[in-house]
């Protein structure tokens, strides 16, 4: 199984601030890898300096097999790979529509796609002319999901998909994430152990800007010394 | 029900206190006077409008506050005016700009070669500022001594005159030396410009897109300065109507130029900086202004001519038959009003319409609408959100100038018309919330009719009903009027009328 993503020792800046200081994931073709890791520890910034939106200083990244480190963020999207941002940031002026429409890169990828979508997310059919802001938070996440879902992507970021859900809805946010896992490979921030654990094959630990430990879900599960190092009490 | 009602709350609040307020100040007033008072208000707005709402967008867009959108205006209207009166500007300058395009198209592609040698990002830094400097040194060096005021006497031609060609040129020998040293400047220029890490380099035109590029920007200018005696002429021969659009064409294009300059030199490395974004405009304006004095005199110039559809010496009975008599004034209700000031209302309302429409049916204007709640989720979507930036700015600034040629024949042409219209759109945009395009147009509309009604409260007064006697407003007053409403108006909604909360 080859690597769609190899991060190698990236460090990243905001502003004054050295927040990732050497992280290094490996995330494998049509596999669920799972960033783990407490509150601060650098996660969302390692999926927003992937994608170039907080521009790595030092390291490497490579999609695919090219290097695309210090390329623009449009650049690097276009390429192939989707981002669920944390909180959504559905475009609330926008409709449903107009808000999966916005993330084609060429003309008709939403026709094309739209069996495949709605699919995954027969409610989103329905809500189709609402503004994206009358949505409830279940509802935005799964447009968030499929709005990553209209271009023909390669990876997916996924950042906290879970946060400020309702139990039922996180369900069908995991039955959804499984779903469309069979067509293309994720990386996703979890911090809900128990979600994550469930989801992923794979796993990266951040602690305080670096990688400390990967390997895969299923020896992680059994390693309570590790989680309880790491992951806090869960 | 209730959502509509909490939704447009505030806004039914104000138009119902602005409703209430009108209807206290037009009480007893003759239909017939109010109706012209409101059509002059409507004509403000319309003006207020065309520089509000290209600040509301890139505000909304890209935060950065333009405080050089007044002196756009300005630049719009002194285009109009000399494409208008004295084409010989234009044969005489233009010329000079190609050949600094010329210079940036060669050392845009060649640039990449400096810049790769130059590793930290601190002696980047140095080195743009060491080339801006050093490319507008060359410029001003090969403009001195330009007689841009004699070119440019054309005050004589608007009161019937003629200036003889002559004199006020200068030989095409010293013309052409000029833009060899501007097409030097500009290869100074083009290197600030061109890529400078690797990965932004564009897919490279093709070497003879280049060479063709280069050749046709010369061949232009050239042509345009051997040609300029015969193209004057011809240009004065037109029809001043046929003239008076090419008028609004040349500005509107040339206040396009004008925003795509001020967004790739000083705003694009400044992103995420607003303060120094909105300094430098600021400071931009002030140099903008003094350059227009410099090249068109501080003094100022009477109303252009409108075009002849509004310039007959009678008064229409109707819109109908204005069509056909194209008479200066309209009869509304009884009282004459200024047909070219229906036309301002006309263009205000027409470019609200197109700009809504871009907004609301087109994919760029999903995207601008988009990116004015978040740009960075558009540009993680793979979009070119700076090219977006750049369309909008450049489109803001059109407006602003379009906005200046238009104002030209109401309101005269001096480095000063565009002071109160700047600081009345800008209130406009905080009232109607930064970053709204309908709020924009609801603002200015306020504002508009806030002005047009003080003016009149303080030259007939109001008679209000408790009071025995009318009472008048001092001129300040009417001036302060907008701060006031501003102030309301913050009060009952912080964020402006169809603000959203942060």
């Amino acid at each position: 199984m080859t690597n769609v993503l190899e991060v190698n020792d990236i460090h990243t800046f905001i502003g004054q601030f050295h927040i990732l200081e050497g992280v290094s994931v490996e995330v494998p073709d049509g596999s669920i890898t799972a960033l783990l890791g407490r509150n601060g520890a650098g996660k969302t910034t390692s999926l927003k300096s992937i994608l170039g939106l907080t521009p790595p200083s030092r390291g490497t990244i490579s999609f695919k097999g090219a290097e695309i480190q210090g390329q623009p963020a449009h650049q690097i999207a276009s390429k192939g790979i989707g981002y669920v941002p944390e909180h959504r940031a559905i475009f609330r002026d926008l409709s449903v529509e107009e808000n999966l429409k916005i993330a084609e890169r060429k003309k008709g990828d939403l026709a094309q796609r739209a069996d495949f979508i709605f699919g995954i997310f027969p409610d989103l059919k329905r809500l189709i002319k609402l503004p994206g802001g009358n949505l409830s938070g279940g509802q935005q996440q799964m447009l968030a999901i499929a709005r990553a879902l209209v271009p023909e992507n390669r990876l997916l970021l996924i950042d906290e998909p879970s946060e400020g859900l309702a139990p039922v809805i996180i369900e069908q946010v995991m039955d959804a994430v499984r779903q469309l896992s069979a067509h293309t490979t994720v990386l996703l921030v979890e911090q809900n152990f128990v979600m994550a654990s469930q989801l992923a094959d794979r796993y990266t630990i951040i602690e305080a800007g670096s990688s400390v430990k990967s390997g895969l879900m299923a020896d992680l599960v059994d390693d309570e010394e590790t989680i309880r190092r790491y992951l806090g009490a869960a | 029900m209730t959502r509509m009602w909490r939704r447009y709350r505030a806004l039914i609040i104000i138009l119902a206190v602005a409703l209430l307020i009108i209807y206290v100040i037009t009480r007893g007033m003759e239909p017939k006077v109010w109706m012209s008072i409101l059509l002059s208000g409507v004509t403000l707005a319309a003006l207020y409008f065309l520089l509000a709402s290209g600040l509301s967008l890139v505000f909304g867009l890209m935060d950065v506050l333009n405080f050089a959108q007044g002196a756009i205006f300005v630049t719009g209207a002194y285009m109009g005016l000399s494409t208008f009166l004295n084409p010989r500007l234009l044969f005489n300058t233009l010329p000079f700009f190609l050949a600094i395009a010329a210079g940036a198209v060669v050392t845009e592609r060649l640039g990449i070669v400096l810049w790769r040698r130059v590793d930290t990002s601190q002696r980047r830094r140095i080195l743009w500022w060491a080339l801006l400097i050093v490319s507008g040194i060359i410029i001003v060096l090969a403009l001195r001594g330009f007689p841009i005021r004699a070119i440019n006497a054309f005050n004589v031609v608007a009161v019937g005159g003629t200036v003889s060609t002559a004199e006020a040129q200068e030989p095409l020998g010293i013309m052409f030396r000029r833009m060899a040293i501007l097409f030097a400047g500009g290869l100074v220029f083009g290197m600030m410009l061109s890529p400078k890490e690797r990965h932004e380099e564009r897919p490279r035109r093709p070497l003879w897109q280049t060479a063709a590029i280069l050749i046709a920007l010369l061949v232009l200018g050239c042509l345009l300065l051997v040609g300029r005696d015969v193209g004057e002429t011809f240009m004065l021969g037109m029809s001043s109507d046929l003239r008076f659009l090419l008028a609004i064409v040349v500005g509107a294009a040339a206040g396009a130029l004008v925003g795509v300059a001020i967004e790739t030199v000083l705003i694009r490395p400044f992103y995420g900086n607003p303060v120094t974004q909105l300094v430098l405009t600021l400071g931009l304006s002030i140099v903008m202004i003094d350059l227009v004095e410099l090249i068109w005199g501080e003094e100022g110039n009477p109303p252009m001519q409108p075009p002849s559809f509004f310039t007959e010496a009678c008064r229409s009975e109707s819109l109908f038959a204005w069509f056909s008599e194209n008479c200066r004034s309209l009869d509304v209700m009884g009282r004459a009003f200024p047909t070219y000031r229906l036309f301002i209302i006309a263009v205000g309302v027409v470019v609200f319409i197109a700009v809504g429409l871009l907004l609301q049916r087109s994919r760029i204007g999903m995207i601008i609408r988009a990116g004015v709640q978040d740009s960075e989720m558009v540009q993680a979507l793979g979009i070119n959100v700076r090219m977006v930036f750049t369309f909008v700015f450049a489109l803001g600034s059109a407006l602003a100038a379009l906005g200046g040629v238009i104002a030209a024949p109401f309101l005269g042409v001096y480095p000063a018309m565009g002071n109160i219209y700047q600081l009345q759109a800008f209130i406009a945009v905080v009232i109607g919330g930064m970053g709204s395009y309908a709020g924009a147009a609801v603002g200015t509309l306020l504002l508009g009719l806030a002005r047009a009604f003080g003016d009149h409260f303080v030259a007939a007064g109001i008679d209000l009903p408790f009071l025995d006697a009318v009472i008048k407003g001092s001129p300040a007053i009417a001036q302060a009027s907008s701060v006031l409403i501003m102030a309301i108006v913050l009060l009952v909604r912080p964020a402006g009328i169809f603000g959203k909360k942060e």
